[in-house]
């Protein structure tokens, strides 16, 4: 079963390739099923970049920040940025030619100055921030960490303070929920979808008549006397932000798709998150953003893979007339069960590596972009220490 | 656990919660209940878990007593209107379908609240003879976060809705959920230390939003045990052998090292069970690694492997 070894990409081949290709980039966007690492490959990202150039990297992640600002050594991470002191680094024994800051994405203010900046006047804002509903889609509305993420970025982006801005995308149900945000956001603002919620055409006339239809005599009923009437006056109210999200949308999708920009996909072995990894680049390619590399975090060794390592394997856990043989070579009596079980647990061990290698063979699909392993370290990494260690894979 | 009518398995992505709800599924079905599986983000992976595939918003049979539900909110708000107020089931409807897109983007409460105020309704089905249609309910949750909005969709619709006929309805799937005695959740975590402290966090979550009784803890994909010792003395053997040992088992030295790497693993993994342990509040079982990809027999094996946790603290 082991004769044929899938054709793994080279791996040593492609170690310098990844910050080399990223490196140039004014935003990296790391993607990937939540638990896979991203937080941490993120940061490690960051940290090759600031050790391998002068520049200056923000690592921006979402709340909750704790894998950040544990990867990084720092007590806490807040929506300020906080830079990690070269101090603290050469005490790890990093020395970094760049700067490597990290922050944490402020959702509900980058909402709120959408907002702001989107209404025509201060009283409309104002309207929208205080109403009840808009709470809702600032904390929850399906796909807002995404969009806000994108959003966020933007800005940054715009005010040019940082050389390199790295971040971490929210955890979704769907890694596509940020792909499309932007323009969930648009139509969900959007004129068509609920104007004739709004009333007739003319502008400012909010009243809906909740008697004219049987199916509003119906959603009153079963929503309560306000509701609906409180929905309608919201919607009017978002709809004059309509044109400006719409047109921040297609700068945001504008600037996804520019050769400043690069997607890193980051993924593990394990059947699900690699499914999702697999479906999410063949999205982007869709989307025309470019995918720049894929990092496989938590690996099994090569090692066991090996032919001779399986074949003294497989002779201790089957070989009946092993131990008797042992025995008389060691000058010891040598358990059986004691043999069989060593072979045993490297077999079970090979099997799971096997199941990686074919999962890994199937990268090849995934486009030309470099892929880095990161191997299992079998302790968690954290502190700077552990981040240099994978810092130096990419 | 399986005393109960519904339960939620909860937890982060990735931790193994669809296997983990498939096999509470299986593990029931053997004790001769009629099982529902719920799968919540309608992926098809539950039924993929059991040996089938797809899943659809109408019950079908995927195992001997074991039928799977897919949940789509809107599909629910359609069945919903249609019994309780007779509206025909019409594919597109489209004011209608335009509203409840906007109300459940916007608050995500009634969207959540179809789901479990699903999940309520099908457990207080009747068939004919006034049986329960399931005794169990077993409920593949959304991954990370999502679970607790889920969980808390109803108290959440009360505050927004305060009269209105759906009211009552809605402090009726409150109390299912809610109720100890019919309704649990099973926790699932991993052996690392993001999703344990995560876990420990969503406990602490559920218990202070107060909803959902927790029953327990599975902490997925340990580790093997280390090898016995007599097995590590007789690989140290096997390394320090004369040259006939090492032509017949040349690869000694290199199983040496893996399975030292497996021991750090291990060793690993304890730490951060035994973090679980001391502060979950709730039992915690533990399931072994499955060499397999997801399906029917790492299903099977893993609910043996559950079984027989579950067992073992008794």
């Amino acid at each position: 079963m082991s004769a044929h070894r899938p054709a793994a990409p080279d791996v040593a081949a492609m170690d310098e390739r990844l910050v080399a290709e990223l490196q140039h980039l004014d935003v990296i966007i790391c993607c990937g099923s939540g638990g896979v690492g991203k937080t941490t490959v993120s940061a490690a990202l960051g940290l090759a970049i600031a050790q391998r150039t002068d520049q200056r990297v923000l690592v921006l992640t979402v709340d909750p920040a704790r894998r950040l600002a544990t990867a990084l050594g720092l007590r806490e991470i807040g929506t300020e940025p906080v830079r990690v002191s070269r101090a603290r680094l050469r005490r790890a024994g990093i020395e970094v030619e760049g700067e490597l800051v990290a922050a944490m994405l402020d959702m509900k203010s980058t909402f709120d100055r959408l907002v702001t900046r989107m209404a025509p006047t201060r009283r409309d804002a104002k309207r929208i921030l205080d109403n009840r509903f808009y709470k809702g889609i600032s904390d929850s509305f399906i796909g807002s960490h995404e969009y806000m993420a994108m959003e966020a970025l933007y800005e940054l982006h715009t005010a040019g303070e940082y050389d390199t801005l790295i971040i971490d995308t929210p955890p979704s149900r769907n890694a596509l929920d940020f792909l499309e945000a932007p323009n969930r956001l648009t139509d969900f603002v959007g004129t068509k979808m609920l104007s004739w919620l709004s009333g007739p055409t003319l502008f400012g006339m909010r009243a809906v008549n909740l008697a004219a239809t049987p199916f509003l005599r119906m959603a009153d009923r079963l929503l309560g006397a306000d509701v609906l009437s409180e929905v309608a006056e919201f919607v009017a109210d978002l709809q004059k932000i309509y044109g400006g999200v719409q047109q921040r949308a297609r700068d945001v999708y504008r600037l996804l798709r520019s050769p400043q920009v690069g997607f890193v996909v980051v993924s593990t072995l394990e059947p699900a998150p690699f499914a999702e990894a697999e479906y999410f680049t063949a999205r982007l390619h869709e989307y025309r953003m470019p995918l720049r590399g894929v990092v496989v975090n938590r690996t099994l060794p090569e090692s066991l893979r090996d032919r001779t390592a399986l074949a003294t394997a497989q002779a201790l856990a089957d070989d009946a007339g092993l131990p008797a043989w042992l025995s008389t070579r060691v000058g010891h009596r040598v358990a059986p069960d004691s043999v069989r079980a060593i072979g045993d647990r490297w077999l079970h061990f090979h099997a799971m590596a096997e199941r990686d290698a074919r999962q890994l063979s199937r990268l090849e699909r995934l486009g030309d972009a470099p892929v880095v392993r990161i191997p299992l370290f079998g302790e968690d990494v954290s502190e700077l220490q552990g981040l240099a260690r994978i810092a130096a894979l990419l | 656990m399986l005393k109960r009518r519904i339960v939620f398995v909860a937890g982060k992505g990735g931790t193994g919660k669809t296997t983990i709800a498939a096999a509470i599924c299986l593990l029931a079905a053997r004790n001769g209940k009629e099982v529902l599986g719920v799968e919540v983000d309608a992926k098809g992976d539950l039924s993929t878990a059991l040996g089938s595939h797809g899943a659809n918003f109408k019950a079908a049979v995927v195992q001997p007593g074991v039928s799977v539900l897919g949940l789509h909110a809107e599909e629910a708000f359609q069945e919903y209107l249609h019994l309780y107020f007779k509206v025909p089931r019409l594919a597109r409807m489209t004011p209608l379908s335009r509203v409840f897109d906007f109300i459940a983007t916007a608050v995500p409460g009634p969207r959540d609240m179809l789901v479990t105020g699903k999940i309520a309704f099908e457990e207080r089905r009747r068939d004919d003879n006034k049986r329960p249609v399931w005794d169990l309910i077993v409920v593949d949750c959304s991954s990370s976060g999502h679970v607790l909005a889920q969980l808390r969709a109803a108290r959440a619709m009360l505050e927004l809705i305060r009269g209105g006929l759906i009211r009552g309805q809605i402090e009726w799937i409150d109390s299912v959920i809610t109720d100890s005695r019919r309704t649990t959740a099973v926790l699932t975590s991993l052996p690392e230390e993001m999703p344990v402290v995560e876990t420990i966090e969503l406990r602490r979550d559920i218990a202070s939003q107060g909803t959902v009784h927790v029953s327990m803890c599975v902490l997925n994909r340990m580790p093997p045990e280390p090898l016995p010792a007599a097995s590590r003395r007789v690989l140290a053997d096997l390394t320090t052998a004369d040259e006939p040992v090492r032509a017949r088992l040349p690869g000694a030295a290199r199983i040496g090292a893996d399975l030292e790497l497996g021991a750090r693993l291990h060793r690993s993994a304890q730490a951060q069970a035994r973090q679980l342990r001391a502060s979950i509040g709730v039992p915690v079982v533990q399931v072994p690694v499955a060499a397999a990809r997801t399906g029917l027999a790492t299903t099977r094996a893993v609910a043996v492997a559950l079984s027989d946790a579950i067992e073992a603290r008794r």
